[in-house]
């Protein structure tokens, strides 16, 4: 399975590599072509890596909630705390991919 | 160049008004034809409506016959009161002015966003970046008026021998909270307004009802977010090790 997801992740990468073929456009020395491919590959990423973490968050706080109801308020401060600050990981790819020249 | 209606009339009648405090305080504006932004005629707009309902709200306040606004206001009231105390601590409400305020205040500047007319003011990464100095500046004041000059002692880890490492990283982290409060509420903001004009190009009719109800939604949460978070600062500054 991991060697599976290896081929998989050489494989994009390489037939991604006709971007580099192409001729410079106003923005510098990456084409726009390049940025862009870039950019979907970052927030790609980006956006699957933070799915995976907040889904261990809420799935710990469900268990936590099942194990101990009484304990809803805190659990619930500290869910809503953990997932922003996981989601703030991925926002701050999508200003960089707005932002970056 | 692209401005809201009601930036027009400011930056019509009062563009003087704008230029001359601008330039008194040597920060010439990017446009002197337009120095009003959409982003300052918003913020006024929420201010001046937010002055009137509480200057109204306060002169109507009573104990044995309080209306909706008053209960709902109470219902906040309390809610903030709670949190303070559950994550700063016993002394917690004593900063409850600075939170309700950051949490009252940045809702309503989400939320003008939705009106057709007006533009969030949060979309534009000034105004985040205001809110975010100005919680580091009160919350590192918190921690000195609490410790004296002790504050620095957090920073120092819990050998003497680490100090200059911990002391690096701590300083870099808490710059660094100043920089992810500021981009957390910006890139959400301007993250749901860019999908909602996406969304309005491509299908015009049903689905951007859809991401309205999911900026909403969004406003909320982040506003919470930003008080939650003021309040872990805060709550970090003034604890005392027991």
């Amino acid at each position: 399975m991991n060697k599976k997801l290896m081929m998989l992740a050489i494989t994009l990468m390489a037939m991604a590599s006709p971007m580099l073929a192409q001729g410079n456009a106003a923005g510098g020395d990456v084409s726009n072509g390049t940025r862009l491919g870039a950019a979907y590959l970052a927030m790609g990423i980006a956006s699957g890596l933070c799915g995976i973490g907040q889904g261990r968050a809420t799935a710990s706080a469900a268990e936590a909630i099942a194990r101990n109801p009484g304990a809803v308020a805190a659990i619930r401060v500290a869910l809503i705390l953990g997932l922003v600050l996981i989601e703030s990981l991925a926002l701050y790819t999508l200003v960089i991919t707005f932002v970056a020249k | 160049m692209h401005e809201l209606w009601i930036t027009k009339i400011f930056n019509d009648n009062l563009a003087g008004l704008a230029n001359g405090v601008l330039n008194a305080v040597h920060v010439p504006a990017a446009n002197p034809r337009f120095p009003w932004t959409d982003w300052m005629v918003c913020e006024l707009i929420v201010v001046a409506c937010m002055v009137i309902f509480f200057g109204v709200l306060r002169a109507r306040l009573s104990v044995d016959n309080p209306g909706k606004a008053q209960h709902v206001m109470e219902i906040i009231y309390d809610f903030i009161h709670a949190s303070s105390e559950e994550i700063v601590g016993h002394e917690g409400p004593r900063y409850l002015a600075f939170f309700g305020t950051i949490f009252i205040y940045i809702l309503c500047l989400n939320l003008i966003g939705i009106i057709p007319g007006f533009d969030s003011p949060t979309m534009y990464p000034m105004v985040p970046l205001a809110f975010a100095v100005c919680t580091f500046i009160f919350y590192n004041y918190t921690g000195i008026r609490e410790h004296g000059a002790g504050y620095v002692k957090q920073f120092l880890g819990p050998f003497l021998l680490l100090a200059p490492l911990m002391l690096l990283i701590e300083v870099i982290s808490h710059f660094a909270r100043m920089l992810s409060l500021t981009v957390r509420l910006f890139a959400n903001m301007f993250a749901g307004e860019q999908v909602y004009i996406t969304f309005i190009t491509l299908t015009k009719v049903v689905f951007p009802v859809i991401f309205i109800g999911l900026h909403t939604f969004v406003a909320l949460l982040q506003a919470y977010i930003f008080m939650l978070l003021a309040m872990v600062y805060v709550g970090g500054a003034v604890s005392h090790e027991h």
